[in-house]
């Protein structure tokens, strides 16, 4: 196989991940940008649409990416060249090769890659692309979204880039490794660079203070709070939202107890 | 009026377009668009401000799988415009996100509901052999209905609802509007929790404090955390991953881990 026609190969599976959710639906969610994934490999397989048995493989292989896909875009480049070799396998050895295998690597890939494709780009960069961007748009500086936009696209572009690439090239082998230990690692190093992160925008962009004041005796309650722990309002506004996010309640309430809350509060003059 | 009302329709379509054929890279975000808004408009303080402030309420809530939060894209879009168009202060126009948001999810609800008909329509197409028509649902018909899903709400908020919110925002009393000041902080204290919730293990719970902590005593800014939870995550990641302990685990294959791996992260 020749690297120019690989390029472009990899340059098709790279913008179909991209592609991936232009029809995200309810019913089958990814199955068509999937299918759009590799309808260039498939088109390349079976070339001839005259010749009845080719027409016929086609259609069988174009329903079986039908199927049911969800994943991270940017990972789900590697399930993409690593089914479009497998596709390319199948063809050439049709009797020994089990075409039921391919979805099924599909469908045990969706899993894990999208756990760590979203903690990764969910849960790390875009939590430092932003908590960068939040602080110095707040200064008012454009520089802020223009950074936050350039921490998000590079490791998106690179990532799906090699994805694509691996899958196609050396799939099967890498396989073994995501099922090894370089999931939890990646896990483990986005889980604590994102918490940190989160637990420092919580002490500085919540900005919660009391006014309360005891007249009497000149008193400032902030001040006396700040001498325990500075920015506990804050840790424990966030803290008392997450108890009640883990007992299940709606979005849309937790959005109706904040305004309010709000506004009573202020009111009553406990927090400002 | 309807110049402006279609040029924010134009920043809806790029908007949603970010999740649609980039993979979502983060351009959909408030703090991107609000900033966009702000160009157009010719106002871009007020823009950078709202942005950021709908970035960090709405940062928590992710659309992973199949369920639709409260869409706050597109009602950040709305909601800066309204902030600079009309005299709402920034948290006045906040609150008024909320519900554009709610109302938000709901059209992207049925939306999804009724793309999945398009896949019926694809596998129809594959049974006829029409195998252009069948992925021209995803790329064609896909892509069209997404840009109207956002072109025609923001459009229409903007055409229509100015003149509204401008009425609504004139008999808001001084009351609420400091309320609505204190909203956005709790909100705020939302948006970070939604993250935990998301993001927080037993075992990974201390280094969310020691972000905290590392703040609230020492001073350090965001830049500084993130520098030094990437060194202390890899450091610590060596520590824990390293061959001998992967052998004494028991099940993983020590074979796995090469120094490559790091260049992964």
């Amino acid at each position: 196989m020749k690297n120019e026609s690989n390029f472009k190969k990899f340059w098709q599976f790279f913008w179909r991940s991209w592609a991936i959710q232009a029809s995200w639906n309810y019913e089958r969610q990814m199955n068509m940008g999937f299918l759009y994934g590799i309808v260039p490999t498939l088109d390349r397989i079976y070339p001839d649409n005259n010749d009845p048995l080719q027409v016929a493989y086609k259609k069988e292989a174009y329903n079986r990416h039908m199927a049911f896909y969800n994943c991270t875009p940017q990972t789900s480049a590697f399930t993409l060249g690593l089914a479009a070799s497998m596709e390319e396998e199948y063809a050439a050895n049709r009797d020994t090769f089990n075409p039921d295998s391919i979805n099924a690597v599909k469908t045990s890939l969706m899993g894990p890659l999208s756990g760590v494709g979203d903690s990764f780009f969910q849960g790390t960069i875009k939590v430092i692309a932003f908590g960068l961007g939040v602080s110095l748009a707040q200064q008012g500086s454009v520089l802020g979204p223009i950074l936050a936009m350039l921490i998000s696209f590079f490791p998106s572009a690179i990532i799906t880039w090699f994805a694509g690439k691996l899958g196609y090239t050396m799939g099967s082998k890498y396989l073994n490794k995501l099922q090894g230990g370089l999931m939890d690692q990646v896990m483990f190093v986005c889980g604590i660079v994102g918490l940190m992160v989160v637990g420092g925008m919580a002490a500085n962009m919540i900005g919660l203070v009391t006014p309360i004041q005891f007249a009497s005796s000149g008193l400032v309650l902030q001040d006396i709070l700040d001498t325990i722990l500075p920015g506990m309002l804050n840790l424990a506004a966030a803290l008392g939202l997450y108890t009640l996010i883990k007992k299940n309640i709606s979005t849309t309430w937790l959005l109706v107890i904040c305004i309010v809350g709000g506004v009573i509060f202020n009111a009553l003059g406990i927090l400002a | 009026m309807l110049v402006q009302s279609i040029v924010l329709g134009l920043i809806g379509v790029f908007c949603i377009m970010d999740s649609r054929l980039l993979g979502r890279l983060n351009f959909e975000r408030p703090l991107i668009t609000c900033t966009l808004v702000g160009l157009a408009l010719g106002d871009l303080k007020t823009g950078l401000a709202v942005g950021a402030s709908m970035e960090l309420i709405s940062m928590g809530l992710v659309n992973i799988g199949g369920a639709v939060p409260p869409d706050m894209n597109m009602a950040a879009i709305i909601t800066s415009a309204f902030a600079i168009t009309t005299s709402a202060t920034i948290e006045t126009a906040l609150a008024i996100a909320m519900p554009i948001a709610v109302l938000g999810q709901f059209i992207g609800v049925i939306g999804r509901t009724v793309l999945g008909t398009l896949t019926h329509v694809a596998d129809r197409a594959i049974e006829q052999g029409n195998f252009k028509k069948a992925y021209s649902m995803h790329i064609v018909w896909g892509t069209i209905i997404y840009a109207l899903l956002y072109f025609v709400p923001i459009f229409l908020a903007i055409y229509i609802g100015t003149d509204a919110v401008e009425a609504i925002v004139n008999v808001i009393p001084a009351w609420l509007t400091a309320g609505l000041n204190l909203a956005t902080k709790f909100l705020t204290a939302y948006g970070l929790a939604l993250l935990l919730s998301v993001m927080l293990t037993r075992d990974l719970t201390i280094y969310f404090f020691l972000g905290f902590f590392l703040v609230v005593y020492l001073g350090l800014d965001i830049t500084a955390i993130a520098i030094f939870a990437c060194i202390l995550a890899l450091i610590l990641n060596s520590v824990k991953f390293k061959k001998g302990a992967a052998a004494a685990d028991g099940p993983a294959p020590a074979d796995d881990y090469d120094p490559l791996e790091d260049d992964d992260l």
